[in-house]
């Protein structure tokens, strides 16, 4: 580790209502990676869009590189060598890779622009990164593991000196991370600052050197990575260690009915004969890797996406499912990966998405019964523990966790019995992630049946009373809980691609 | 001025349209003070006059514009529903009634025409309105046979002009009374029906909304519909308040509707409306239009002029967009 090059002392930022930052401290040396943590809301976002002049703060001040700075936006930041690379691309798929790169300060020859130059410039800087990309390949046919790779090429074509990475691994596989890692590893050898958002336990402490802990938008503390352990950090997050039991045996009665029987369901490459059985109070767990055709198994029995063939029987009779509204007819709910897109209206009231997917029943005769409405949303939001100020609250101001419990609200309002969770716990806190989990289990145990999607072997692990294993579309094994591991899951999920 | 804008009855009315509607007052005041004779009740009437018109037209556009999409056949349909009603009447001596309704029943059938196309089929609804535009002003033309077509007059002998009661009783503006039910009956649509709540709801976030269950297609024809037959509603208040239609015209009132809405605070990007502000934003055009003729100035120069208002007040919402998040 270096000099310090950054450092916010007693930075405070309110938004109407919210204590966002409770002056926060934060220091930054050249040459390490230094982890940034905290639960969703926790205020990590925030002091970053501070930093990098997304937002003014309201009190405080920035030392970079010995003197007191204040950005106005990302481009000044940027000029001054603090860049971000974001969970979600800023890539533009129809151009190529050396054109995404340069975008905004092309090279020129005359009028014209020099491809050829950026192509070169592009080559040389992949080749300082060890990365073997093309620069000339459309960014579209990319993977988003090489996609982010390039955005990384990019933030550092641009002289920085602190690059911020916000959850870089959310969509990547393992051999992409350790790719990501390899380069990290390089740019700290070249003296940067790195600072690393993520919910990773296991990340943080193979690839940083000390991690400063968030909780409540206030400065908890912060720890050198070799000399703590996970649970001191998470400790330091929740202010209490708690996650549910992992399961050790199936938690279904032995004569639980079958609920939803799904007999060759083929939705083009990605899910080509799918069987599987669900039964009342069970959680399915559907493990695999990226691309193993399970949200789109998900997508096309739930009717969101056209299906070729396949039957579908819910409570042993055989259903007609080809829209989201036959789905949810025939009680079933689907909770997104991607909230925001799918799930949730976030410019709308948390009333209002509670709601939307039952509004025929708070009807008095033509008109909407409001208070009625406003009364079960608050019911839910008592029932789920939902942070809020109150049922009239855009959902855009919830944070991640709390967002994904309005989506539940809205099925438990619908009254669904089968309830698909998606990546239920992707982007949530460790607090808010086990609460999520407790309710599933709750949900389970009330009858409520649930298909739970999920990339993390350690919630499948957890929360599964059987797991469904895919590969490339094709499902290729299931397993009880009692006999379920690591490796026999991994061995079923790699099985069509060795 | 924040905690003006924090207080309760001014959260209720929107701080935006309580604006809106002092610019309508302030602008009512220069006009009187600037032109001589401006003040008065034949002003005034003449004004709702082309209110009531360009109302039922910004009332139904504000539904599509929740959607998230755009109209630009209403200012035609309106004009088509005229002529074909008006030539109906005029050249087979169909009862008044039978040909008001014909107006509406067209109005509603352009309706189901564009929303069918842009919730069913998936034609972009800016395509689908500009191709609409002009199949209506074709269609006006053709039935008339490009002939301009007159709407009896209110002492027609025979006793068909009754329909301009409509918009006036001797002195009582009869118009503004039938005008102003329209309006609540919308602004309960909008704000407490399922219909309104589904259309903007969609507008916000249409994908969300479909996995949710709801007939995302169904509720997304339908502020179409609600816009066509509001544009056939529009044409009898038009005949009623004036008497020739002309074929191949109409588009001007769509950016008048379209300016009404934006300026009244509903949202181009969809998901926002307000039928209020739309009402306010229609009063502010129609005096606009009535202080331009009275200042002898050309329709023309009204024309730049509501061009501008749609710029600066999309603008102005796609700033305060930006800010907010």
């Amino acid at each position: 580790m270096g000099e310090i090059i950054l450092t916010m002392k007693d930075i405070d930022k309110s938004f109407p209502g919210v204590h966002a930052l409770d002056h926060v401290d934060f220091e930054l040396r050249r040459g390490e990676v230094h982890a940034l943590m905290g639960e969703n809301g926790a205020g990590k976002s925030t002091l970053m869009k501070v930093l990098t002049g997304i937002y003014t703060k309201d009190s405080g001040t920035i030392t970079y590189e010995g003197e007191t700075v204040e950005f106005h936006n990302t481009h000044d930041a940027q000029a001054a060598g603090i860049v971000i690379v974001h969970q979600e691309l800023n890539m533009i798929g129809d151009l190529t890779v050396a054109q995404n790169i340069f975008i905004g300060r092309e090279f020129k020859k005359g009028l014209m622009i020099d491809d050829r130059k950026m192509i070169r410039e592009s080559k040389k800087l992949f080749d300082e990164l060890h990365i073997d990309i093309d620069p000339r390949a459309k960014m579209s046919d990319l993977t988003v593991g090489k996609q982010q790779m390039c955005e990384i090429a990019k933030a550092i074509s641009h002289q920085a000196k602190i690059i911020i990475f916000d959850e870089p691994s959310a969509a990547l596989t393992e051999k992409e991370i350790e790719d990501l890692f390899a380069i990290i590893r390089d740019l700290r050898k070249q003296n940067l600052g790195i600072i690393y958002i993520s919910h990773r336990m296991d990340e943080i402490k193979v690839i940083t050197d000390r991690v400063t802990v968030m909780r409540d938008g206030a400065y908890i503390g912060t720890l050198i990575t070799s000399e703590c352990t996970k649970e001191d950090i998470i400790n330091m997050m929740v202010g209490r260690v708690i996650y549910e039991n992992p399961k050790t045996h199936s938690m279904v009665p032995e004569d639980a009915p079958v609920v939803l029987k799904v007999e060759h369901l083929n939705a083009g490459k990605s899910v080509q004969d799918v069987s599987f059985e669900l039964r009342k109070g069970e959680i399915l767990g559907f493990s695999g890797l990226m691309g193993a055709g399970r949200t789109e198994t998900a997508r096309a029995l739930f009717g969101a996406d056209p299906k070729q063939s396949g039957d579908i029987y819910v409570n042993g009779e055989k259903v007609t499912i080809n829209s989201p509204e036959d789905a949810v007819r025939h009680g079933i709910g689907y909770l997104s990966e991607d909230r925001k897109r799918f799930g949730v209206v976030v410019q709308k009231t948390i009333t209002e998405n509670s709601t939307l997917a039952t509004l025929e029943k708070y009807m008095a005769g033509m008109f909407i019964n409001k208070a009625a409405e406003k009364a079960v949303a608050e019911k839910y939001i008592a029932e789920l523990d939902t942070k809020t100020p109150g049922a009239d609250q855009l959902v855009v101001n919830l944070s991640g966790g709390n967002q994904q419990k309005i989506v539940i609200a809205k099925w438990l309002v619908r009254n669904c019995d089968i309830l698909i969770f998606d990546e239920p716990t992707r982007g949530i806190d460790v607090g808010a992630k086990n609460e999520i989990y407790k309710l599933m289990n709750l949900l389970a145990s009330e009858g409520k049946s649930i298909i739970m999607i999920s990339s993390e072997m350690t919630e499948i692990l957890r929360m599964s009373d059987r797991i469904v294993v895919m590969c490339e579309g094709k499902k290729t094994g299931e397993i009880p809980i009692e006999e379920a591991t690591q490796e026999a899951i991994m061995d079923k999920a790699t099985r069509d691609i060795k | 001025m924040e905690k003006l804008k924090q207080n309760p009855i001014v959260k209720k009315l929107g701080f935006n349209r309580i604006i809106l509607f002092c610019i309508l007052l302030l602008m009512y005041g220069v006009f009187s003070a600037v032109i001589p004779g401006f003040a008065g009740s034949a002003r005034i009437m003449s004004i709702l006059n082309y209110a009531y018109f360009l109302g039922f037209l910004a009332l139904g556009v504000t539904f599509v514009i929740a959607t998230g999409g755009i109209d630009f056949s209403i200012g035609p349909v309106m004009f088509c529903c005229a002529l074909m009603a008006g030539y109906t009447l005029n050249t087979y001596g169909a009862p008044v009634i039978v040909t008001l309704l014909m107006s509406i029943a067209i109005g509603f059938a352009f309706g189901c025409f564009n929303g069918y196309l842009v919730a069913y089929v998936g034609v972009p609804p800016f395509i689908v309105s500009m191709a609409t535009m002009n199949i209506a002003k074709g269609l006006g033309s053709v039935f008339t046979k490009t002939q301009s077509v007159s709407w009896p007059q209110a002492n027609d002998p025979s006793g068909i002009g009754w329909f301009r009661n409509l918009v006036k009783v001797g002195d009582i503006p009869t118009g503004l009374i039938i005008f102003a039910i329209a309006a609540v009956a919308l602004y309960i649509v909008m704000n407490n029906t399922r219909a309104g709540r589904y259309i903007l709801c969609l507008g916000s976030n249409k994908e969300a909304v479909r996995l949710s269950g709801v007939n995302v297609r169904k509720w997304q024809m339908l502020a179409f519909v609600i816009c066509g037959t509001m544009a056939g509603i529009a044409a009898i208040f038009f005949v009623s308040a004036y008497t020739t239609v002309q074929p191949g015209l109409g588009d001007t009132y769509n950016n008048e509707a379209i300016a009404s809405c934006v300026m009244g605070g509903t949202s181009m990007a969809g998901g926002l409306a307000s039928i209020g502000g739309t009402v306010i934003g229609v009063m502010v055009i129609s005096l606009l239009q009535e202080g331009i003729m009275a200042l002898r100035m050309t329709k023309e120069v009204q024309m730049i002029i509501t061009g501008l208002i749609v710029i600066v007040f999309v603008y102005a919402d796609v700033s305060a967009r930006r800010r907010r998040n």
